[in-house]
């Protein structure tokens, strides 16, 4: 039985063992796509983060007096300047206290409301509650400032030049308070999260096992306290989940402050950001960044945290998980009311409210003559800033095509490295690599967009090394919108290289094919869905972008969202309106196709 | 002539933390049909997996025919796809994007062989597995036992030397896996390859293969025929392991089993005059031989008399529940059982059938066997 087959030297056997390892860890292309892919990502993602923060430390050209050094000596001025000087309070604090005061009222309105809805929509027998349950999504899909330009469009006032407001129009002036700053960012914002609570809270209520639930009641307790002492504690940990993410999302939120907060004077950290940014304060926006990514950090390690906790509780039940539906009786219609009027506020009137204002010449004045199609198709206009109707503006097709170019590229980078990032995760024989790819894919999940955009800006404002200066240029977005959306192409791409295992690859492998064959008639046929999804997605969160691209655009590299809000500031309402609607349009058709391809829930996948 | 040999191979995770498979020496001759049994987490897979080239040896080597194609200490590796091993899986692992035809043809075009012989090659192994009338169809569209069938044509259709066999009947119904299991003894048969599979399943070591390796936590527990594993259990794993209703141990160190347990032990030390003392008593269920009357005890049998505390039947036959004192054993009976709950009956045990062990759980030989 045992045959020997020639003793080796201890050391001998070392060296041989080590020669085994390596000859096994490079044997395929693998390990060296996985090196590629490390250093890319290193640069992509960890450096211009990294650079940031040197900004932040580093005294920066003209501040050189004030700071008391030369250019590139280490400084804790803009820290000082930012967190202690008279002018803190403008640049850091303020900004500090209305983005937490946002945050929190978002999140009172949004769970309370979006909680009673997602119960409504998934556990009882609520009127239509099938066609709710896709309706109530569709802020969702669209970029918050959308609702922004349409409140601004009913609430404005002489705080800002341009085109009346309709309610200014028809006699009733709006005060500050209700046109901009905190109510009208909070109601949007609310508006906006809800769908997220909805889809958050209602998969966690869908999954419960009713079983639990049926227990408690043959026990002999009162429907109310099964409510409060069952169902409650056990969706506590996806209530925690959903609050925290919906403050991570405030955290780096500019469109909807930018578009509402700026005719006021009220400021969050987001805009503050901005601000520094545009007055060339590169210390003090690096500081700004800094803190907007750690407290974006925290919150999010708090929250991986809650679902690490929340596994502890095992919700997921077998046959008991059925849908249960409650009668509402009496309350059925009240509760259909509920829905519908959230429906109308959320979807139906910002909406219809652009729409109207891209076709009325005055706004709020609803007679037949006042409606024309000339801001989409006019031409001669005289008192608009094109002369003819936006969409026979070369500019909006320069820019249309700018954003397919941009957007596109970047989407198509993101899905190819999404699923090379996913096959790396799953095969490589060098686990660290497996680990630090996932991991630095998924970081640019922490840091909020502008945050984000902050730090290419950092890099690539100047020519460092071979690399040169990108600011304006069309790559520079692309290589940051690329880096942006990592996190789900990475995740997409890990899940369908984990879902297709490893089976059909080693089959391939035990049939004489070549990693090449492999990769090439069996791995990327199989993922071809996948691949899709993981560049449609990316593509419908990039069209809607706004906050990585208002740092890093320039006029030559507009993209819609910019163009929308740079017609904003131009005071052509109706043309910004427009561009919006378009945007609203191709993100609302893209998730439909997305969700097609994929056959996944609406908008689940879609962060941003 | 490919003769597989594993030479002492190992293999561990987390730097030897866990072990999966520990100094596993085998020699598996050309035309063999071999088994890995064990229950699940015993290292049956991963050796499995590391004779195809799937995993890396931690420790050891492996040969297949003259060549060595694994050996850590050596840095020798050749990779599956030059190893000229076959290697169907558990899930079948078909490939979705393929008709069964592309599948099947895979392997062959992969070593660039003109398509004419390819179509010929494809034809053929489709025919002989039943599975040519599918040739258009996708594999979500065959039944699990037409997917075993592709699974194994995409393997033969490339003449393999050997061919490995990932649970293959696990997944499939009752009836379907005996007919599997008889078309793979049709090509062992027919094909002649040296085939080696891993089941946790008893009943399919004992039928399909002509020798049979228990493991238990990365080791090899036995070597030998199927009749050698049933009849010789080395040990007390694999006495426990194989058989259904499992086997009676009599634990001799327990108060309990001492009237009954330590009658046998007296006449095993007295009769076979054994060297090492016994300390665990197996007996197979369907050696005992029940009887409702009283009966003349015979030479070289143990008899005694027991309670009847359960009788289970199982279709065409019963399993009864005895007591005799205070330990309970089972033995199975295909007489119509003419005795209810607690009557008193008797049984004999021929000694022969009796299995003893020693302290450490290991078989004890006594003279019948040594002789």
């Amino acid at each position: 039985m045992n045959i020997k087959i020639g003793e080796i030297s201890q050391e001998n056997y070392r060296w041989g063992n080590f020669h085994y390892r390596l000859k096994i860890g490079w044997r395929e292309p693998t390990t060296i796509l996985g090196v590629i892919l490390t250093i890319l990502f290193f640069y992509l993602i960890f450096i211009p983060i990294l650079s940031l923060l040197i900004d932040a430390i580093q005294i920066q050209f003209g501040d050189e007096r004030r700071a008391g050094g030369i250019l590139g000596d280490f400084t804790t001025y803009y820290f000082e300047r930012t967190l202690f000087s008279p002018v803190s309070q403008i640049l850091f604090w303020e900004p500090l206290k209305h983005t937490l005061s946002i945050s929190f009222g978002v999140i009172l309105v949004s769970l309370s409301v979006g909680s009673i809805l997602a119960w409504l929509l998934s556990r009882t027998d609520m009127f239509g509650s099938k066609w709710f349950a896709t309706a109530l999504i569709v802020p969702y899909m669209l970029p918050s400032w959308t609702f922004a330009l349409a409140w601004r469009t009913l609430f404005k006032n002489r705080a800002v030049g341009g085109l009346e407001g309709w309610f200014e129009n028809l006699g009733m002036i709006p005060p500050d308070w209700l046109a901009y700053g905190q109510f009208p960012i909070t109601t949007i914002l609310s508006l906006h999260y809800i769908p997220f609570v909805i889809l958050l809270f209602g998969n966690a209520l869908k999954r419960f096992d009713t079983q639990l639930e049926d227990a408690a009641k043959v026990l002999g307790t009162s429907p109310r306290n099964v409510a409060l002492r069952i169902i409650l504690p056990l969706m506590l940990p996806s209530l925690m989940s959903a609050t925290i993410l919906i403050f991570a999302k405030c955290l780096g939120e500019f469109g909807v402050s930018y578009v509402l907060g700026l005719p006021v004077n009220y400021d969050v950290l987001a805009t503050s950001l901005y601000r520094s940014i545009a007055s060339r304060q590169t210390g003090v926006a690096s500081i700004l960044a800094a803190a907007i990514m750690t407290i974006g950090i925290i919150s999010l390690l708090i929250d991986a945290r809650f679902i690490r906790e929340s596994r502890k509780f095992v919700t997921i039940g077998t046959k008991g998980a059925m849908n249960r539906i409650n009668k509402l009786g009496f309350y059925r219609f009240p509760a259909t009311m509920l829905a519908s009027i959230i429906f109308m506020i959320s979807v139906a009137l910002p909406l219809l409210v652009l729409f109207l204002s891209t076709v009325m010449r005055i706004p709020g004045d609803f007679s037949l003559s006042n409606f024309t199609f000339d801001y989409w198709i006019g031409e001669n206009l005289k008192f608009a800033y094109y002369r003819s109707g936006i969409l026979l503006t070369p500019e909006l097709w320069v820019v249309i095509w700018n954003t397919l170019k941009i957007v596109g590229f970047a989407s198509i980078c993101s899905g190819i490295l999404g699923i090379l990032v996913g096959y790396i995760v799953v095969r490589s024989p060098i686990r660290p690599i497996a680990t630090f790819l996932r991991h630095i894919t998924f970081f640019p999940y922490l840091v909020p967009g502008i945050a984000f955009g902050a730090a290419y800006l950092s890099l690539f404002a100047i020519q460092r090394g071979p690399i040169p200066a990108l600011y304006g240029t069309t790559a520079l977005l692309i290589l940051a919108l690329t880096a942006d959306q990592m996190p789900f192409a990475s995740r997409a791409g890990i899940s369908a290289m984990m879902q297709l295992g490893k089976d059909p690859e080693e089959a391939a492998q035990m049939s004489g094919a070549s990693w090449f064959s492999r990769m090439f008639f069996i791995v990327i046929p199989i993922q071809k869905g996948s691949l899709v999804a993981g560049t449609l997605l990316p593509f419908i969160s990039g069209i809607r972008g706004l906050s990585l691209f208002v740092i890093l655009a320039v006029p030559n590299t507009d993209v819609l969202t910019t163009f929308s809000l740079r017609l904003l500031d131009y005071n052509y309402t109706q043309a910004a309106n427009a561009v919006v609607i378009i945007i609203s349009a191709i993100a609302y058709f893209g998730t439909l196709a997305a969700q097609k391809i994929t056959k996944t829930n609406l908008a689940e996948g879609l962060g941003n | 002539m490919p003769r597989i040999i594993l030479d002492k191979i190992s293999k561990s995770y987390d730097g030897g933390q866990s072990i999966a498979v520990k100094e596993l020496d085998l020699q598996i001759e050309d035309g063999e049909f071999m088994c890995l049994l064990g229950p699940s987490g015993c290292g049956k897979t991963t050796a499995l997996r590391m004779i195809a080239g799937l995993e890396n040896l931690t420790k050891g080597e492996i040969i297949v025919g003259d060549r060595v194609v694994d050996a850590a200490a050596k840095g020798v590796f050749i990779p599956p796809e030059q190893r000229g091993i076959g290697f169907v899986f558990q899930s079948y692992a078909l490939w979705p994007h393929l008709n069964i035809e592309q599948n099947t043809d895979f392997g062959l075009r992969m070593r660039k062989i003109p398509k004419k012989e390819r179509e010929e090659r494809v034809s053929h192994i489709m025919k002989t597995l039943g599975i040519d009338q599918f040739r258009d169809r996708y594999p979500s569209q065959l039944s699990g036992g037409q997917q075993q069938r592709v699974a194994l044509a995409r393997m033969l259709v490339v003449n393999p030397d050997v061919l490995l066999l990932d649970e293959p009947l696990s997944n499939l119904d009752s009836r379907l896996r005996l007919e599997m299991r008889a078309e793979l003894k049709r090509i062992h048969k027919v094909f002649g390859t040296t085939i080696i599979f891993v089941t946790h399943d008893q009943w399919e070591a004992m039928t399909l293969a002509t020798s049979i390796v228990v493991m238990k936590e990365g080791t090899l527990q036995q070597l030998g025929t199927p009749e050698d594993i049933y009849e010789r259990p080395a040990n007390r794993f694999v006495a426990e392991f194989v058989g259904n209703p499992p086997i009676n141990l009599v634990d001799l160190s327990q108060k309990d089993s001492v009237p009954f347990g330590h009658k046998i032990r007296k006449i095993f030390l007295s009769k076979y005059k054994l060297k090492i003392d016994i300390s665990l008593i197996g007996l197979r269920p369907e050696n005992i031989i029940l009887f409702p009357e009283p009966v003349v005890q015979k030479e070289n049998h143990f008899y005694s008399s027991a309670i009847v505390t359960g009788i289970l039947p199982i279709g065409g036959s019963w399993i009864v529940e005895l007591e005799i004192k205070t330990i309970q054993i089972f033995a199975t009976t295909n007489q119509v059982p003419e005795y209810i709950i607690n009557d008193q009956i008797f049984f004999e045990i021929n000694l022969s059938t009796i299995h003893v062990f020693d302290e450490k759980g290991n078989r004890i030989l006594f003279s019948k066997e040594t002789e």
